[in-house]
Formats: C-alpha cells, structure tokens, sequence
C-alpha cells in the first residue's frame, strides 16, 4: 500500500467514533475543485456508477506516477471525504502500489464501523474504479524507462 | 373542492419547526442516507436517528424490538406524548422511513418538515454542529399494528394473486428490469431485475418538487389516481429495492392523500429478486 495511504489508514484506525467522523469531514472540507478543464468532462464515462451521489474521478498515469482529480458533492460528505482521502493516499503512487491495495481498505480504516455495512459498497467502488483506470492507463501507456 | 392534504397535522413547514426549538413537548430528528450531514451542521437541538444503526437490527434483516425502540426514544429525550418531527436529506426518503418505522412501534405524534434538510439550508435558516443532550424519558413500550402498515413477501404474493393494486416505487430502468448496476456487486443486489406482476411504476421523486417539497394534493392525485390508477379505498402495497423510497410513496398515499390501507413491503426487490420461484415481469407493463 502507498505509504501516505497507509499513514491515514493507521490514523482513522486508532481514532475513535467521533474522531473518525471528524475526520472524515475534515477531508471532505479539503477536496480541491476540479480543474476547468475536467470540469467541462464531468460525463457518464468518468462517473461512479457504484456511487448513489454523483461522484467523478479522473485517473492519469504520468511519467510512472498516479495522477488523481475528483468530484463529490458538498451534500455527500461521506463519499466526498472518502474520495478526498484517496486523492491525498495516492497522488503520487507507482500504479503497482495502488493495485496491491486490498478491497477490504473501507473495513481497515474503521469505517464500516461508523457507517454500516449497507452503506461501504459505494466507497469500495470508488477504489475498484481508480484500480480498474490505473490499469487501463498502464496497459495503454507506452513502457517507460 | 379544496385543495388540502388529508392529514395537514402530519407535515409542518421549516417555519413552525424554526418556531418551535425550545418547544420541551417537540423533538427534532435527522435522518439521513449519508450520516454525516448531521455533523456537518443540523437544525439546532435536532438529534440524530439513523435508519441503519439505530432502527435497523444489527444481525437479522429486521427492525429492532419493542423494547430496543422505546431505549432509543428514551436516550433521545423522547417520550411516550413527545411530537417527534423527522426530516433529512434526499427529499425526506429517510425522514419518511423514520417515520414509518415510529408508526411501527406505535408512536402517535409524529410529523414531517416539509422540504427537509434541503430546503431549511436554503432559506438560510440556522444550524449547529452541536450534539445536544435531553434528560432521559422513561418510553413505555406501546406497540404499533404492524400488520397495517407492513407487508412480508407471504402478504405479497398472496396480494398480487388477488389482483391487488401494487406500485413500484423505483427507477424507470429498474423497474422494467434493464438495470441493477450492481454487476460488481453481486451480493448486495438481486439476482434478477423487473418488477412485481401487476406492480404500476410511479418514481418516488414524481411526489416531490425541486426544492423538495411534497406536490399539491391535486398533484398527487393526478399522479397516484390519474395515471397509475389508484383510489382511496384500495388496498396498496408500495415497495422499492429496500423499502425506503417507498415509505416516501406510503406517507404520501396514508398522509397527504388519505388512504386508509397502505403497506410498505421493507423486504422490497432485494427480497422479491432473489427469492426462487418468485413471479417477475419484465418490461414497462405492469
């Protein structure tokens, strides 16, 4: 797992209900806007279909190194914040790393704890989805030295 | 005739709940699909109940007991003769299975603000972040009829044989079985898509406005007597995928349009589309 990811994980993990909770906000409040230039392709092929809110991610594998832009709703702090805490866990990653995170990182972060089980599958899509899109850019992209 | 909702006491406006914070007989509740908008700022003195944590058994598929219920109530400062009114996110869907769930375990004063989370946020009406605490109230266990407002798979079936009238409360797609969007998820969806022979379409959302507010009687009645074919004295079933969009269509149709025997099916299509043998049609006819 990329380190910084691991950093946060080990953080939410060791916090409590309430602090998980803050968290999770204080990462929702910290999501950067999109770039005008994704913004015009917020379209159906960049959104998560997993997710009940309307939430779009756009993944880019530059010069060996994951490249992460998304947007969620300010009315969907859970899935905002959890999206806000990927962009943080794995700009910058090598695409190996981001592939060996397990499925189950919702549960590792304490989360199902907070939200319930029927609520997690959204934010495991989101994960699903960035893997799936790093692998597709590494498969198409040129092999670089 | 005048254009009124059958039950007017069951819905009150952002303005009687701002009028009404420090009322010690009125208890506000949030309840939300994403749980942390509570956090993020709710309407001050309001507590949070959630549909999953706090309402929902934790192991089997079903609400929790008598006594659990009346534990909560007391936790939240509510009591037997406290007015309870709900609101949330998403136009009320999960203020409205909040109070569908009340009205389970047989609380009488209960109410929803009309346009809920939403609409109090845009007409810039205060919030806190504050998570207040009230003296414990001692909730004696009442108990609801559930047989009047809930309906297992067995009820269904039984009902759909009987040629009773059904509606189905999900998306266009979903109901003529094109979509489950769940390939990847298989366990948390239904094996087969359709609906339920006989069940009419009716989208949960075609009951609210943009600001999320409930429409007009006349509205309503356009829609659930109009179009879909309902009158006030049948005897309905509303389900969804998991019987919260449908507790919208059964407030709507108990509450705002008067009908006396309305059922939410809770078990809705995540139950109905897995079990085996159960009828299913496909396609836009009902």
């Amino acid at each position: 797992m990329p380190a910084a990811l691991d950093a946060i994980v080990a953080e939410l993990r060791e916090a409590d209900r309430q602090e998980r909770i803050d968290l999770l906000l204080d990462f929702a409040a910290s999501l950067p806007p999109l770039p005008p230039e994704l913004e015009a392709r917020k379209d159906a092929e960049h959104r998560v279909a997993e997710c009940q809110s309307p939430v779009y991610l756009f993944v880019e594998v530059i010069d060996g190194r994951v490249a992460l832009h998304a947007d969620a709703p300010m009315e969907s702090p859970t899935v905002r914040g959890f999206v806000s805490l990927l962009l943080e866990g794995l700009s910058g990653a090598s695409p190996a790393d981001v592939m060996k995170i397990p499925g189950d990182l919702v549960d590792r972060c304490g989360l199902t704890e907070v939200l319930g089980m029927l609520r997690v599958g959204g934010l495991t899509g989101v994960l699903r989805r960035i893997q799936r899109d790093v692998a597709r850019a590494v498969g198409s992209a040129p092999t670089s030295p | 005739m005048a254009d009124e909702y059958a039950h007017p006491e069951t819905l009150v406006s952002t303005q009687w709940v701002q009028d009404h914070l420090d009322d010690p007989k009125v208890r506000i509740v949030e309840s939300d699909e994403d749980l942390l908008l509570y956090d993020v700022g709710h309407v001050p003195g309001a507590v949070r109940i959630d549909w999953h944590g706090d309402l929902q058994d934790q192991i089997v598929r079903d609400y929790i007991d008598a006594e659990k219920f009346a534990d909560l109530c007391s936790r939240n400062g509510i009591a037997n003769d406290t007015t309870v009114v709900f609101y949330g996110d998403k136009s009320n869907w999960w203020a409205c299975y909040a109070f569908w769930a009340f009205t389970l375990f047989g609380h009488k004063d209960l109410k929803v603000m009309n346009g809920g989370r939403k609409l109090w946020l845009d007409e810039g009406r205060p919030t806190s972040r504050e998570t207040p605490t009230y003296p414990r109230t001692d909730y004696k266990v009442v108990g609801g009829d559930e047989s009047a407002i809930r309906a297992f798979r067995d009820d269904v079936l039984a009902h759909m044989k009987a040629g009773g009238k059904m509606i189905d409360v999900r998306s266009p797609k979903e109901y003529t079985g094109e979509a489950l969007h769940m390939e990847e998820y298989p366990q948390e969806g239904s094996l087969r898509g359709g609906h339920i022979p006989g069940a009419r379409g009716v989208p949960w959302s075609r009951a609210v406005n943009e600001d999320g507010t409930f429409k007009s009687p006349a509205e309503l009645r356009a829609i659930f007597e109009g179009e879909a074919g309902l009158k006030p004295s049948d005897d309905v079933v509303a389900y969804c995928r998991i019987g919260e969009r449908s507790s919208l269509t059964w407030f709507v149709l108990t509450h705002l349009l008067g009908y006396p025997r309305v059922r939410n099916y809770d078990g809705s299509w995540t139950e109905w589309g897995n079990l085996v043998r159960a009828p299913i049609k496909r396609g836009a006819e009902a």
